[in-house]
């Protein structure tokens, strides 16, 4: 099993991959390219497992050659599980490169970093729904104060690929409900 | 099941609105600042006063330490006691690894600093440790902060306008500030370019007009006074032949689309670690080739090699580019080390405007090969490419500066 | 009323309406899509790129792209 961290750049990825993992640390280069990434080793139940820091990515619809590069990563590792870091402070679009990666059938964890920017900013997140509706883990953390990333590991098996469809279906009945209280109230 | 980007969206839409509340939004001091700092009217002065503050924090540091210390350290200590202690004065070994020397009315003496020294354990050293080292380390200094703090990009947004009209947009100025340290991982930042054009355009650019640390240093050191003029030079050669190449390759330069993350806090861990990365990479690069380079170029003199290309392509020298024929030696040995080759120039009696064009000129040709090893991993036809270039360049600009200087009649 | 984007002036505020087709996935990892509240932060001269905000993330777009998003302007 190999991890991959992915998100935008400038969410926190590499600090989260330098709390998880140890000191077996290497950089390389992506082959054919001047492009870098870093890869680790880190413990998940006691398992020594693979851990990828992929280049930052708004989209699996690359730009440039960085963006290149990250896709082809996720694409050619087989037995792969995918952390999702977002900006909670700018949620919608990160969740726009997590439905991307969910949609290709790679299984999922997302880690909702900078929780404390969003808070600053009064956008509050209802974690718990969230990961009801996508079917996948949701770690609220703040990876510069160490905070979640425990849970972040302890939830990592349970990452799982999520039929779009279901996703679609579980909106619709939350928003169901949420009128049904609504018309209840009246 | 795939969807389309509006299909994502309408989802991501509908489970933003069951999960996520968006409060009112308060302005900051950082929204203020981070305004400021990307209009135009305050912000290009800022950038100005940014950039100048870099270049002041640069020569200072640096010329502390080298002058203030290093110098010290290697002529007063370091070359009288390898001169003494190192067996064989005069022949080949001791040549190589410690002194040259000179002669003076027809007697061998030693030399009296490391710059003229040219051994691999006094100047090698000296210039690896005493000049490029400070340089070095207070450069990716200053630049890990800036780019920690979140200002790059806002630079990158100033400078698109004038970096479009060279086929690149604003994000290339990342791969150039990068390269002012080393053009290895300048080459490798051009990655954040989409078309291979645009990296093409940027990677033959760096090699050849950006000058990196090693040679910042050592001309801030030996010939201070003119660096205005040689950067001023560089600078104009890197948009003129820019221009020139956006017009001359076929393919597209999109448009420029980039992310402008919020002012943050720089955390000092993140920093060491990126600075001590990179001083490392730059060492681990350079120390072998200063070291090496310096061996080759003392091994060539030796047999009289660089003094038979020397005298073979004097004319070109003195004829096309109108600098002194003694400059032939230095420029040819400037193949292998640039640094030293500056060095060896400026102990060269020549006029003010000489030597400018010879330092420009060591600049400009040839990258060196940590940066040619770098290059080859984008694909030979590139490189083959980026160097049929450089040839043309190093004729055509130097040329132009010597054309220039006739009209100035100064040349 | 509706304007390119690229006609906006400083700190105007709007609805994004449309952005044609062949832009529109480029600049959706981006956050930018119809529908969304937009304000013009700044833009450079000479042709130079756009600022804008959208749902609090600040995204600069070359004047091309600028010209192909429309704006319902309040």
């Amino acid at each position: 099993m190999k991890i991959l961290l992915m998100g935008h750049p400038n969410v926190g990825k590499s600090v989260f991959f330098n709390r998880l993992t140890g000191a077996n640390v290497t950089e390389s280069n992506y082959p054919g390219t001047t492009v870098d990434y870093t890869k680790g080793w880190m413990k998940i139940e006691g398992e020594d497992v693979e851990l990828i820091d992929v280049p930052g990515t708004f989209s699996l619809d690359p730009k440039d050659r960085a963006e290149e590069v990250a896709v082809a990563m996720l694409h050619e590792s087989k037995d792969v599980r995918v952390i999702s870091v977002i900006d909670a402070s700018k949620i919608e679009r990160g969740l726009y490169l997590a439905m991307e990666i969910l949609e290709e059938g790679y299984p999922l964890v997302i880690a909702l970093n900078m929780r404390d920017v969003a808070e600053d900013k009064n956008i509050v997140i209802d974690a718990g729904k969230l990961e009801w509706i996508l079917g996948v883990p949701v770690v609220s953390t703040v990876a510069i104060a160490g905070e979640g990333i425990k849970e972040l590991v302890s939830r990592i098996r349970e990452a799982k690929p999520v039929d779009v469809a279901d996703i679609t279906a579980n909106t619709a009945s939350t928003a169901d409900a949420a009128a049904g209280t609504a018309g209840g109230e009246v | 099941m795939k969807l389309s980007p509006e299909e994502r969206w309408d989802l991501i839409d509908r489970i933003s609105r069951e999960t996520v509340s968006f409060g009112a939004y308060r302005h900051t001091l950082k929204d203020a600042i981070g305004e400021l700092t990307i209009k135009p009217m305050t912000g290009i002065p800022i950038a100005i006063a940014v950039m100048y503050g870099f270049w002041s924090v640069f020569g200072s540091f640096a010329g502390f330490f080298t002058d203030g210390f290093f110098v010290r350290l290697f002529d007063a200590y370091w070359l009288p006691w390898l001169q003494e202690v190192f067996p064989g004065q005069g022949r080949f070994l001791y040549t190589i690894m410690v002194d040259a020397g000179g002669i003076d009315s027809g007697e061998f003496v030693l030399s009296s600093n490391c710059l003229e020294s040219f051994g691999v354990l006094t100047s090698g050293l000296f210039v690896a440790i005493g000049i490029v080292l400070p340089a070095i380390l207070i450069f990716y200094l200053t630049l890990a902060l800036l780019e920690d703090i979140g200002y790059m990009p806002r630079l990158a947004v100033l400078i698109d306008t004038m970096l479009h009209k060279i086929g690149l947009h604003g994000y290339a100025i990342v791969p150039t500030i990068l390269s002012l340290g080393c053009n290895v991982p300048g080459v490798a930042a051009t990655r954040i370019l989409e078309t291979k054009k645009q990296r093409f355009i940027m990677m033959t650019l760096l090699a050849i007009f950006i000058p990196c640390g090693a040679q910042i240093g050592i001309m801030q050191d030996v010939v201070p006074d003119l660096m205005g003029w040689i950067l001023l030079y560089l600078i104009i050669g890197y948009f003129i032949f820019g221009y020139i190449l956006n017009k001359v390759i076929p393919g597209m330069a999109p448009e420029f689309l980039i992310d402008v993350p919020p002012y943050r806090r720089p955390m000092l861990s993140n920093i060491g670690k990126k600075v001590f990365g990179r001083v490392k990479g730059f060492f681990v690069v350079a120390i072998p080739f200063v070291m090496l380079g310096c061996a080759i170029v003392g091994v060539l003199y030796q047999f009289g090699v660089i003094r038979f290309l020397g005298d073979l392509l004097a004319p070109i020298f003195v004829g096309w580019f109108g600098v002194p024929a003694e400059t032939a030696g230095p420029l040819i040995a400037a193949f292998l080390r640039k640094d030293l080759a500056v060095a060896q120039l400026s102990v060269i009696e020549m006029t003010k405007y000489q030597m400018i064009t010879s330092v420009v000129l060591v600049s400009i040709y040839f990258p060196c090969v940590a940066t040619f090893a770098m290059m080859l991993k984008e694909g030979w036809k590139e490189l083959i490419g980026a160097l049929a270039v450089l040839a043309v360049t190093v004729f055509a600009y130097g040329g132009l500066i010597h054309l220039i200087g006739i009209l100035l009649g100064v040349a | 009323m509706e304007k390119e984007l690229a006609m906006m002036d400083y700190d105007e505020q709007g609805t994004i309406t449309e952005i044609e087709k062949d832009l529109r996935t480029r600049v959706a990892g981006m956050g930018i899509r119809v529908g969304k509240k937009l304000r013009m932060v700044t833009k450079q001269p000479i042709k130079g790129p756009v600022d804008v905000i959208v749902d609090g993330a600040e995204t600069s777009l070359g004047l091309d792209m600028a010209e192909k998003i429309t704006v319902d302007v309040v």
